[in-house]
């Protein structure tokens, strides 16, 4: 099981998210991803996507408006 | 609310950073907030309530994390259409008020109150500039000026520009007007097709439109 970081601080809506998704797709099962943003809009659909894919997903606020988000990858 | 997955054991979990108790800074911005709204008040009532409505407009849309670039931007590019409906619902309810409004209006022999613009190809035209926009900048008006307030730095450039853009806009509105929207036509539904047709006819399509943005949404989750 690997872990893998995506810094995208500074980074708007939709750019972490598509990083996610690309990242991801490059992952293997069981791998971590932590994607790190300071966008807020990120934590809201960054987690939509990776739960509606089936992943697990968990957010932590790292800091006043800083905040990591990881998934896990299932399938 | 979605339902919490835990992460496997065994996920490092990184302690947060100390982060700064924001409770004293909340109490000065609200008592702030307050000395505003009543000298304001004690100019004219108006001003008191337009600020009280705003900043409850900001509180709403920050903790909702509302974005209507997202509503039009996220059926496309991730199939999530949760915003979509959202706006969808949010316009339903708006037409209701408006509605009323116009309505009282109309029936005491007035012209409906409220912007009724000429709708045209210009209208698509703007439409479709303001689209790349707001998904270029990462937010639509509302969504750049609550994330302007949030410390998200990105999006001060982008209100310089949005005020740039806004000023150039009013500097050479009086060309579009006559090039464009004096040529336009302005409808009035209620006006032109009666209140009961066109209150069905809008209900209608804003369910349609719900319909359909509700099988996007479950066609994409397989």
């Amino acid at each position: 099981m690997a872990e893998y970081r995506l810094d995208c601080f500074g980074e708007a809506c939709p750019v972490p998210l598509l990083k996610a998704q690309k990242k991801l797709a490059d992952l293997k099962v069981g791998d971590l991803l932590i994607v790190e943003v300071d966008h807020s809009c990120a934590i809201k659909n960054v987690p939509e996507w990776a739960r509606k894919e089936g992943h697990n997903v968990e957010i932590e606020e790292i800091g006043d408006g800083e905040w990591e988000i990881y998934i896990q990858k299932t399938k | 609310m979605e339902t919490k997955t835990t992460v496997t054991q065994g996920v490092p979990v990184r302690a947060g950073k100390k982060r700064r108790n924001q409770l004293p800074a909340a109490i000065v911005v609200l008592l702030g907030i307050i000395i505003v709204a009543v000298i304001l008040g004690g100019k004219s009532p108006g001003l008191a309530i337009s600020w009280v409505i705003g900043i409850g407009f900001g509180v709403v849309l920050q903790k909702s994390r509302f974005c209507f670039a997202a509503a039009f931007r996220d059926p496309f590019l991730t199939g999530s259409t949760s915003l979509a409906k959202a706006v969808i619902i949010a316009v339903a309810i708006a037409s209701l008020g408006f509605g009323a409004v116009q309505y009282a209006a109309v029936s005491g022999g007035g012209n409906p109150p409220g912007f009724i613009s000429p709708v045209g190809l210009h209208t698509a035209i703007g439409a479709i500039l303001f689209g790349i926009g707001m998904v270029i900048a990462g937010g639509c008006a509302s969504g750049t000026l609550m994330r302007v307030g949030e410390g998200f730095t990105m999006q001060w450039l982008v209100l310089v520009f949005f005020v740039i853009g806004t000023l150039w806009g009013t500097h050479d509105y009086a060309f579009w007007k006559a090039v464009f929207f004096d040529r336009a036509p302005q409808v009035h539904l209620p006006s032109a097709l009666g209140w009961p047709l066109s209150f069905i006819l809008q209900f209608l399509v804003l369910g349609a439109l719900y319909i359909l943005a509700d099988k996007w949404g479950n066609r994409q989750r397989n």
